[in-house]
């Protein structure tokens, strides 16, 4: 059986739902529901980088692929931890409010 | 034979994987809130790339690119909640009041008054379905902006 | 091709929106979709590059920015056309150059002509190294990529002397300090 075809069908998966995250990063009201759209991005970028690598038969693209999930949820971190303090170099306790 | 069984499993998995990632991204799109929002991803992040790394796995057979694709499904189960978590986190203590369903309810009572208000003063005419349909959009427009996060304010 | 078109509609969004913080997270968007294109073109390496700069490095340090300056951009004052123009002139010289570039890929290119037969043939033997791109880097062009590291390890120390000096709290610039280190190691 040739395994193109399904490889095929979760490229284009990927592809959609890539789009589907681009619009609600450009359209969500919240600036959280941007920070969600752009790791659901990062995720994307990962599986379609699998899927890919697969695709064309090199499946040694992989290891940018750990490397995408290492700066994806350090940028959403980052980003989150900016927007709770609204510093990056906060210690992290509780703000006194 | 067992190359074939193997095959139609990956085969399985991969569609599957598909489907559910694409749930998961149509929810994104689709849902009212963020809270909501973060459900409907969580559903692409576990069962969509679990399923496509499991199809993957199971085509690459016992290989490094085996290891590889584990060590990215490690990775992403483990930051997909920590994420999550900290999003909805800050989305809480950012003033982000989740859309309950009693605030729907109020809304349409509220339109639908408007509506009657707005239907019930003047007859049948071009104008009145007119203002029928500004008042509706105002009160949605609005409702919208107050769920906005004012990140200027703290 | 549909990578591209998100592009594009992402770039839309960054100059149309006013709110800097949801530029900046449009900006990591970009960075993700710009890695998924090199990847298309089998260009690994530019591609961790732009994952790792544009996504991870350029984020933080923007949001590091973020923190001294205002939220909300102000309007501007004048009107968009005059750098539009030059903008739409700039690009149109830009495409009629690549006009008379040798088709991608093409075995009797100009650049396929000089070294690099070279390089494929023999860095195995000089170097070995199984990755040429790294042979070429680490071993052909060893001193030109020591000179590199060297300057960028200079502007990561200027850079945390500069934070550090704005806010004497020992535990400020934190999440910096790890990404210069990561940048460094990025470069190697």
């Amino acid at each position: 059986m040739d395994s193109t075809i399904i490889y095929t069908v979760a490229a284009i998966a990927i592809l959609a739902s890539l789009g589907l995250a681009v619009f609600r990063a450009l359209a969500g009201p919240t600036v959280f529901d941007r920070a969600l759209a752009a790791n659901a991005v990062g995720n994307g970028a990962i599986m379609l980088l699998a899927v890919v690598g697969f695709l064309a038969g090199r499946p040694e693209f992989l290891d940018i692929g750990i490397l995408y999930a290492l700066l994806n949820i350090i940028a959403t971190l980052a980003v989150l931890k900016f927007f709770r303090y609204g510093d990056l170099g906060h210690a992290g306790e509780e703000p006194v409010d | 034979m067992q190359d074939q069984l193997l095959t139609l499993i990956s085969w399985m998995f991969l569609a599957l994987g598909s489907f559910f990632y694409l749930v998961g991204a149509l929810g994104l799109f689709r849902m009212p809130d963020v809270f909501t929002r973060m459900h409907a991803t969580s559903v692409s992040d576990t069962l969509g790339v679990g399923f496509l790394i499991t199809g993957m796995a199971i085509d690459a057979g016992w290989s490094l690119n085996t290891a590889r694709l584990v060590i990215i499904l490690a990775f992403l189960f483990f930051s997909g909640p920590i994420a999550t978590h900290a999003l909805a986190q800050a989305a809480l203590h950012a003033g982000v009041k989740p859309a309950l369903s009693d605030d729907r309810l109020k809304k349409a009572r509220r339109i639908s008054a408007t509506r009657r208000a707005a239907g019930g003063g003047r007859d049948k005419s071009t104008t009145g379905t007119g203002t029928r349909k500004r008042t509706t959009r105002k009160s949605k427009s609005t409702s919208s902006g107050k769920g906005r996060a004012r990140p200027s304010k703290r | 091709m549909v990578l591209l078109t998100m592009m594009a509609v992402v770039t839309i969004g960054v100059v149309r929106l006013r709110n800097l913080f949801a530029v900046v997270i449009l900006g990591g968007i970009y960075s993700f979709l710009m890695a998924s294109v090199m990847i298309m073109l089998d260009a690994v390496d530019v591609a961790m590059t732009e994952a790792s700069v544009g996504a991870g490095i350029s984020t933080v340090l923007m949001l590091g920015v973020l923190h001294l300056t205002k939220m909300e951009e102000i309007k501007p004052a004048h009107t968009p056309l005059l750098p539009l123009f030059v903008a739409v002139v700039t690009a149109g010289g830009l495409v009629y150059g690549t006009i008379d570039l040798p088709p991608f890929g093409d075995p009797s290119g100009i650049i396929h002509q000089n070294v690099a037969p070279y390089y494929l043939q023999n860095s195995i033997t000089d170097t070995s190294a199984p990755n040429v791109v790294t042979a070429v880097l680490a071993s052909y062009r060893g001193f030109d990529t020591l000179g590199e590291t060297v300057v960028i390890f200079t502007a990561g120390i200027a850079v945390l002397l500069l934070l550090k000096g704005r806010r004497p709290l020992p535990a400020s610039g934190d999440g910096k300090a790890k990404s210069r280190t990561r940048r460094r190691r990025r470069r190697k």
